[in-house]
């Protein structure tokens, strides 16, 4: 490797890292738990089968797994100025995230709501607890441990797409990266050195499901 | 205490209670035999509520309830002075042994913690199992599981405890312990209505057995009686095919 090169990539490490630090890991914790509110509220709703939200909830969920996220991010950044919404480019990325994620992280919670026993309900029915007393202490715990692999799963999904958000000019790694290539002209090793630093960040969380997982499956002991 | 008049549910097209009485009366043991299908566990689902009956009365402690409309407030009620013990333990799987007794106590009862885990502790003693209070179901067998469920069911000072075929999961050697624990329970003096196949239990600790099938309830009485001299045909064939 030339020494150009490598003076190069040493001089952009912080110049990726920083914007990585200080726009995409905020953005996605800010989006991934709004997605996870969302979610959450849109699967109780439909695990209870209450009317009106029910199908708005469906509604929901089919347009924003129906189309695509970058689709997304255009209508609300560069097509909702024309009827007098304008949006900042990081919170548009934000509602945007949270909403499309939301629609998706809603299906692995509603079914992880109806993969427990129907009959947790009805002990605690029996033991004098009402619906939601039972959904908050008994059955919600339950799901969102079953949940939890899938959930990391879409969080991981989540770090890496925030990179669409370059297209909207938030000034995230991507984005920083792009500026460095047109002005060295290095396409290769820049390209490569971000895709590394989101495959950190990316090691980082599937450490942090492992230490998860090992924790929330204390209860999952064997029986005899 | 407890009374139900004229109970009728179906299912679909199926008519699986066809207008059951039943009594029980404070300190009484009341089991329910029958064949599979005569209705006996949705006869017992339906006086808690588990399911809706179509038709019938429930007077419990002299108040009557429609068990087809009964207010959701006053179910709730009810339920605070009943225990419910399944045939499929229903534990609550994210909880230790000490907090499926407790929880209820705390979350439905409002009881302060400490006094909860008193009293959790003690229900767990009495069932003979103090040694897994941090256990989660999980980790106990099936027998175990049983006698945690029977020791959240007494926790709650219940004035009956419904048993919906408590033994019938588990494997033979795991059915006596719990048949032990219901057998000390009913020496103590608890209200209980039980749904079993075990006639054993039925004949020795019962005070009153109702046989059950085909969505009636065919013959009842003290069980001394419905044993010793059954005056259905019908209860003389099922208890002499089901052996004991």
């Amino acid at each position: 490797m030339d020494e150009r090169l490598l003076g190069i990539l040493l001089d952009s490490f912080p110049k990726i890292l920083l914007p990585g630090l200080a726009v995409t890991i905020p953005l996605t914790v800010l989006a991934f738990s709004l997605a996870m509110a969302i979610a959450v509220a849109a699967a109780l709703a439909q695990f209870a089968r209450v009317p009106v939200l029910t199908q708005l909830c469906r509604f929901y969920i089919w347009v924003f797994r129906g189309t695509p996220l970058l689709v997304q991010l255009f209508v609300v950044f560069f097509g909702l100025p024309r009827v007098g919404v304008t949006i900042e480019p990081f919170p548009a990325a934000v509602l945007v995230f949270s909403l499309n994620e939301g629609a998706y992280c809603a299906e692995i919670v509603r079914a992880a709501l109806e993969a427990v026993p129907a009959g947790q309900l009805e002990a605690g029915y029996c033991a004098g607890m009402s619906y939601l007393q039972t959904m908050r202490r008994i059955i919600l715990p339950q799901a969102m441990r079953t949940a939890f692999p899938s959930l990391s799963n879409s969080l991981i999904a989540m770090v890496k797409d925030t990179s669409l958000a370059s297209n909207i000019t938030v000034t995230e790694m991507f984005t920083a990266t792009r500026t460095i290539v047109a002005a060295t002209w290095e396409p290769l090793a820049l390209y490569i050195e971000v895709g590394l630093i989101y495959l950190l960040f990316s090691t980082v969380l599937t450490w942090l499901q492992g230490v998860g997982e090992r924790r929330l499956s204390a209860y999952q002991g064997q029986g005899g | 205490m407890l009374e139900v008049k004229n109970v009728k549910k179906s299912f679909g097209g199926l008519e699986v209670l066809k207008g059951v009485d039943l009594t029980v009366r404070r300190g009484d043991v009341v089991a329910i035999l029958g064949p599979s299908g005569s209705g006996k566990t949705t006869l017992l689902r339906c006086v808690n509520f588990l399911e809706t009956a179509d038709e019938g009365t429930l007077v419990f402690d002299a108040e009557e309830f429609q068990l087809a409309h009964t207010a959701r407030r006053d179910i709730a009620r009810l339920r605070k002075k009943t225990a419910f013990v399944f045939q499929a333990y229903n534990l609550f799987l994210n909880k230790t042994a000490l907090q499926n007794v407790t929880e209820g106590l705390i979350t439905a009862r409002k009881m302060p913690r400490a006094q909860a885990e008193e009293l959790g502790r003690r229900a767990l003693e009495k069932v003979g199992l103090s040694d897994r209070r941090d256990y989660y179901p999980g980790q106990l067998s099936g027998g175990q599981q049983q006698r945690v469920a029977i020791a959240r069911a007494i926790a709650a000072e219940p004035e009956i405890i419904y048993f919906d075929e408590p033994t019938s999961a588990l494997d033979p050697e795991l059915t006596g312990e719990v048949l032990a624990v219901m057998r000390r329970l009913a020496e103590d003096g608890m209200t209980m209505l039980v749904v079993t196949h075990e006639l054993g239990f039925a004949r020795t600790v019962s005070s009153h057995t109702a046989f059950m099938e085909g969505g009636v309830v065919v013959e009842s009485g003290p069980s001394r009686e419905v044993f010793g001299h059954p005056r259905q045909e019908r209860t003389r064939a099922f208890l002499q095919t089901d052996g004991g």
